[in-house]
């Protein structure tokens, strides 16, 4: 695990859509069985990055290799060793749960008698059995997604590319899908996630990169982004703003950094006790003293006004 | 052209999720077809009496036969298509997957002449059973050939149409502007040569005017002048339409 062979290897990688750049000229490197993260909210392009990555989405300019193939469109070898759980639910409403996977099977060239060995073994991992003969439609939402992680093991793919794989999902089902993807990733596969669930990411990724409006703007380990960019500690502190500069002033021999986002000003520490002993003296009625965590840097990073 | 023999597999989707629908879609490609004979042909064909020296039905058979395959493939690759690519986002679980763009749609276009070839053969059964049936086992191999071509022919006319189709009510423009007068104007429900010249002139552009004569021919026994003329149409017509229907559909489909 971790040797530092590249399993995807981007260079300048570029995606418009007419006058739009979805994605805007990023580089980056996923090393064999690592899990690689990528972070950002709506619209940063995570998505289409992906789409580029596994040779669904005609690439603008740049180049992307999966194992050293360059993907494009017409590339069925990386498709083949690719292992894809879609962002939107895409499972065929026509057929069951078995027949989709069955189905599924086919289009990888999987012959019938192992097919149906991977299938039940599959409906097993994912814990479907009372399933099997259901149509979609009958699922609830957690069953697809467990469903399409099924689906994307069919070919026992070397890379497996999850699109926030847990979205929409309530906290048990989200775990279970928390657990099939660390049992995978243990049996050395590269995993791929994008997420905009920090929680996810940090259960989750080896390393990941926050992407904002097409471009990457930090990439590291989580624990590594948090304490470069933030520190270890962070007080929030629930005060009226014109109180700001003269509380800042009073902390300023602690270097902490500080920001204040609509009712609350933030500092971020590499130790908060001395400032909370501070902050006790001036006997504040709102304060909270925390570990930080990758939500703050990623709030910190891509703005903490809403992203629509 | 990305193609392979993935295209079957696309097919084979296809024919395992239609079990379930097996006989509503029975019912519903039949329905029109029957219709037609049963009101033109025995109906009108009580005042029409003979007809090159045979009952009306058996001028009536081997047009309302085609148009049946023309109908099913039609259909199949309008709407059997729309919802697939649109509401039920299966192309894009297809096309992540080795299967081609190319291969997803020439894989519809089969099916949509498959369904063709089913429609078509029912009607055969049921011209059998009112006596109207080709003259030999190998006419009818050359007409169940024919099918095939034109249900291919129409699946992929119809997949260009809906390849830009913003919404169901799109087809209507197609179904009602081009298909439906294609039955008046093909010569199944009469023969064109009272038509005035710029009538039948307008009437050899149109595919399913060479179908007609074909079938006929298969039926009667006797090969109509200009048999080689209308196959090779059909043929031409049909390479360009699946060619561009692929064409057009996968940017559809790829963005
Ligand atoms: N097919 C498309 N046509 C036009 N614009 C698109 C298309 N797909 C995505 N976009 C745009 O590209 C940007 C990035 O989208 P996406 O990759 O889906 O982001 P994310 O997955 O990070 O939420 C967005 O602004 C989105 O509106
Ligand atoms: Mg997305």
């Amino acid at each position: 695990m971790n040797s530092k062979n590249p399993v995807i290897v981007a260079k300048n990688l570029t995606k418009k859509y007419g006058n739009l750049t979805a994605v805007d000229g990023i580089s980056f490197e996923i090393h064999e069985g690592e899990c690689f993260g990528f972070l950002g909210p709506n619209g940063a392009g995570k998505t289409t990055t992906i789409r580029m990555i596994h040779c669904v989405s005609p690439i603008t300019s740049g180049t992307v290799t999966v194992l050293g193939k360059p993907s494009h469109i017409d590339n069925r070898e990386i498709k083949l060793i690719t292992g894809v759980i879609p962002q939107e639910i895409n499972l065929d409403p026509d057929l069951t749960v078995y027949e989709n996977l069955m189905i599924f099977a086919k289009f990888f060239d999987i012959p019938h008698i192992e097919s149906k060995k991977r299938v039940n073994e599959l409906i097993d991992f994912v814990e479907l059995e009372s399933k099997r003969n259901s149509k979609i439609d009958e699922l609830s939402t957690g069953m697809k997604r467990r469903l399409l992680v099924a689906r994307a093991l069919l070919n026992n793919p070397k890379l497996i590319i999850a699109d926030e794989p847990t979205t929409g999902l309530d906290p048990q089902a989200r775990h279970l899908i928390w657990e099939r993807l660390r049992s995978l990733k243990s049996r050395g596969t590269t995993l791929l996630l994008t997420t905009q669930y920090m929680e996810e990411a940090e259960q989750l990724c080896d390393r990941l990169m926050v992407m904002h409006q097409g471009r990457i703007l930090k990439e590291g380990s989580p624990r590594q982004l948090i304490s470069d960019e933030i520190g270890r500690e962070v007080v929030e502190i629930r005060i009226a703003k014109e109180e700001d500069e003269k509380l800042i002033a009073q902390m300023a021999d602690l270097a902490c950094g500080h920001e204040r986002v609509g009712d609350t000003l933030y500092f971020y520490c590499r130790d908060g006790h001395e400032l909370m002993k501070k902050i006790v003296d001036f006997n504040l009625p709102n304060v909270l003293n925390r570990p930080a965590t990758l939500e703050d840097v990623f709030l910190k990073l891509t703005g903490r006004s809403l992203i629509e | 052209m990305n193609l392979s023999y993935r295209i079957y597999y696309v097919f084979y989707r296809n024919l395992i999720s239609y079990k379930r629908f097996v006989l509503t879609t029975f019912v519903v490609s039949l329905g029109q077809p029957l219709f037609y004979l049963i009101t033109f042909g025995i109906g009108m064909g009580a005042y029409m009496g003979y007809f090159g020296g045979k009952p009306y039905l058996n001028f009536l058979v081997p047009g309302v036969l085609v148009s049946s395959v023309m109908l099913s493939s039609t259909f199949e690759c309008l709407y059997g298509t729309f919802v697939k690519v649109t509401y039920q986002k299966l192309f894009d679980s297809l096309i992540a997957t080795p299967v081609s763009a190319e291969d997803a749609i020439a894989g519809e276009v089969a099916w949509g002449a498959f369904r063709g070839l089913i429609s078509g053969s029912l009607m055969l059964v049921v011209a059998t059973f009112m006596h109207v049936y080709p003259v030999s086992i190998v006419n009818v191999l050359l007409l169940l050939v024919l099918m095939v071509f034109i249900g291919i022919l129409f699946g992929s006319l119809a997949m260009i149409v809906t390849s830009f189709a913003p919404n169901f009510d799109f087809f209507n423009y197609y179904t009602e502007l081009i298909i439906t007068p294609m039955l008046f104007f093909s010569g199944v429900f009469f023969p064109l040569d009272r038509f005035p010249g710029w009538m039948k002139f307008f009437a050899k552009f149109l595919p399913l005017t060479h179908a007609v004569n074909i079938s006929r021919s298969a039926f009667s026994g006797e090969p109509s002048p200009g048999l080689a003329l209308d196959f090779l149409y059909i043929i031409l017509l049909e390479s360009a339409a699946f060619y561009i229907g692929i064409k057009l559909m996968k940017r559809r489909l790829i963005k």
